[in-house]
């Protein structure tokens, strides 16, 4: 089971056909589908204090195209926030990467890669679970 | 109901709180049945069959849905639709896989596999881009 994680720069680019990198990570999620119509389990997760600092609010008309693609939210609820606030005391982070740090370590999947403009950051936050960061 | 509507209304559904069942008039094969009986049985691979049935239906509906919501925006918007070598690159770089660094090898094993399988995929690609590679020159 692999998950693939979007960062703020994976969403922007997601959510704007003019964005430079939006046919990049869009020849991700075509290949997530490539592997899940091979038979794995791959899941597109994005953590919501990411959709904050994105700004995708799912209930506006302007966000229809992207809410199609059936990316899942893990939430900041209690024990995730718990988990995000300590990243942050420790490494000074911002709130939405300490969330992507706290989903990274929640996520019961064996692979977990995110698509992040700052690979470094990525691993900082995850502390000791293994991530595969991926630029976009 | 227009194509995105549809799309729309299914997500919808599948979102939605799955704690309401019914039963369905849906007419399975009875060997079919019979065989994912006594796979969840012996094999293990669900809590039963029910389960097993649910999810495979889940997956098939959310990447089907998935499938064509991007073929309907590369269709809205044909400059983002990647090329089978970009999503190969893709594939490459969330596997870890050191082809990320080889593109030029990526596009044309691309190239070699379509032109003689017109609907091979990424993976494809990379199979045989990696082949390539291991082959001494």
């Amino acid at each position: 089971m692999r998950a693939l994680v979007l960062d703020n720069e994976a969403v922007q680019a997601l959510r704007d056909e003019r964005h430079p990198k939006h046919r990049q990570v869009l020849a991700h999620l075509a290949g997530v589908l490539v592997r899940r119509r091979r038979g794995r389990e791959v899941a597109v997760v994005v953590p919501t204090s990411v959709r904050v600092e994105a700004g995708w609010d799912r209930t506006r008309p302007a966000a229809s195209a992207i809410n199609r693609l059936r990316v899942a939210d893990h939430t900041l609820d209690a024990g995730a926030a718990n988990v995000a606030a300590s990243i942050a005391d420790e490494l000074a982070v911002s709130v939405a990467d300490a969330h992507v740090g706290a989903a990274v370590r929640s996520l019961p999947h064996d692979e977990v890669v995110v698509l992040t403009s700052d690979p470094g950051d990525i691993t900082r936050v995850a502390g000791d679970r293994p991530v595969w960061p991926v630029r976009v | 109901m227009t194509e995105l509507s549809v799309l729309d209304e299914i997500n919808r559904l599948l979102d939605a709180d799955g704690d309401a069942t019914v039963n369905t008039s849906m007419r399975l094969p009875a060997a079919l049945r019979d065989a994912a009986a006594l796979a969840v049985q012996h094999l293990g691979i669900a809590g039963s069959t029910t389960s097993l049935t649910a999810t495979a239906l889940r997956r098939a509906l959310e990447t089907a849905v998935t499938e064509a919501a991007l073929e309907g925006h590369f269709v809205a918007h044909p400059h983002a639709r990647p090329s089978l070598a970009e999503v190969a690159l893709a594939l490459a770089a969330q596997d870890g896989s050191p082809l990320v660094d080889r593109p030029e090898v990526v596009e044309r094993a691309a190239a070699q596999v379509v032109a003689s399988h017109p609907e091979a995929d990424a993976d494809d690609v990379l199979l045989w881009a990696e082949a390539q590679l291991a082959v001494p020159a």
